[in-house]
């Protein structure tokens, strides 16, 4: 299994810990805004903005089904696929909101999953430093947000 | 459907020893059907949902090395602890797993538990 990179440090211990008691394949941590905060098993920074994309928006896509459904946002959601199954889920440290996607398959199960998420969480709310002034971006800045994180995560040649 | 399911789980959770019995998805380690946790202390910490999914991904890989071994599907799993067992019984797509403590029957805790995944499967 190859280590997590990470563009804050804080995050790479409970990244490891997941990825490795999940036994996931794949994963990505990022902002609900799609920076991504740290991720493990890709090795092209394309593909990683991809997921980032796609989780942002299923996020907000779900959020609102959620809300038009429940009356309140999903807090998680689980795809089972032909070999492997994604897990997406929300997660919060120091009132900040982040979202996880994570990629498994027969070597794990939802079930197992779910609780090592649970652990994964409470050790962000244990470790997250003082939450940093937000840098001010330019609103609906995505791609630019994106890139920056991408750069952290594989440096600026990797896209 | 519902209603089988929670006789099987009712009946387990009666005899002596046994602290809670689960119906458990054997692919996802999802509770399906559960008993309360007999002796929890109330606002405690519920390990039902771990333990359930823990000891189906056990079973899983215990079946893999059955296979492995060619000894074709398991029986009985048995995990022996400190201050208990938990026993897990496969039955086609579900898994049985009863939280017992160390002094209880579990020749008879086995013996029920095996019936049960018989009228499962």
């Amino acid at each position: 299994m190859t280590r997590p990179t990470v563009a804050e440090a804080w995050v790479e211990g409970p990244l490891k810990r997941l990825m490795e008691d999940a036994r996931l394949i794949s994963g990505v941590m990022l902002y609900p805004s799609g920076r991504a905060v740290g991720q493990f098993g890709f090795t092209n920074a394309a593909d990683v903005m991809s997921v980032c994309a796609l989780t942002s928006a299923i996020n907000a896509s779900a959020r609102e089904l959620g809300r038009q459904l429940d009356g309140k946002p999903f807090l998680e959601m689980h795809h089972t696929g032909a070999e492997r199954q994604v897990f997406m889920a929300r997660c919060a440290a120091a009132g900040q909101e982040f979202l996880f996607v994570g990629v498994f398959d027969r070597e794990s199960s939802l079930g197992v999953v779910e609780i090592y998420f649970e652990e994964f969480q409470k050790a962000l709310v244990s470790i997250r430093p003082d939450a940093e002034a937000p840098k001010v971006v330019p609103a609906g800045d995505f791609e630019g947000e994106l890139n920056r994180s991408l750069d952290a995560l594989f440096g600026p040649l990797g896209r | 459907m519902k209603g089988a399911l929670a006789e099987v789980v009712a009946t387990l959770s009666h005899l002596p020893g046994v602290m809670a019995a689960m119906i458990v998805g054997a692919a996802d380690g999802l509770i399906i059907e559960t008993s309360a946790m007999k002796g929890a202390a109330a606002g405690g910490i519920d390990s039902r949902k771990h333990t359930a999914a823990l000891a189906a991904y056990l079973y899983s890989k215990i079946t893999r090395a059955s296979d492995a071994a060619r000894l074709g599907t398991p029986a009985f799993m048995r995990l022996e602890a400190q201050r208990g067992q938990v026993c897990v019984v496969g039955a086609g797509d579900v898994v049985l797993v009863t939280i017992v403590t160390s002094d209880a029957n579990l020749g008879r805790v086995r013996l029920d538990m095996m019936k049960a995944s018989q009228g499962k499967s």
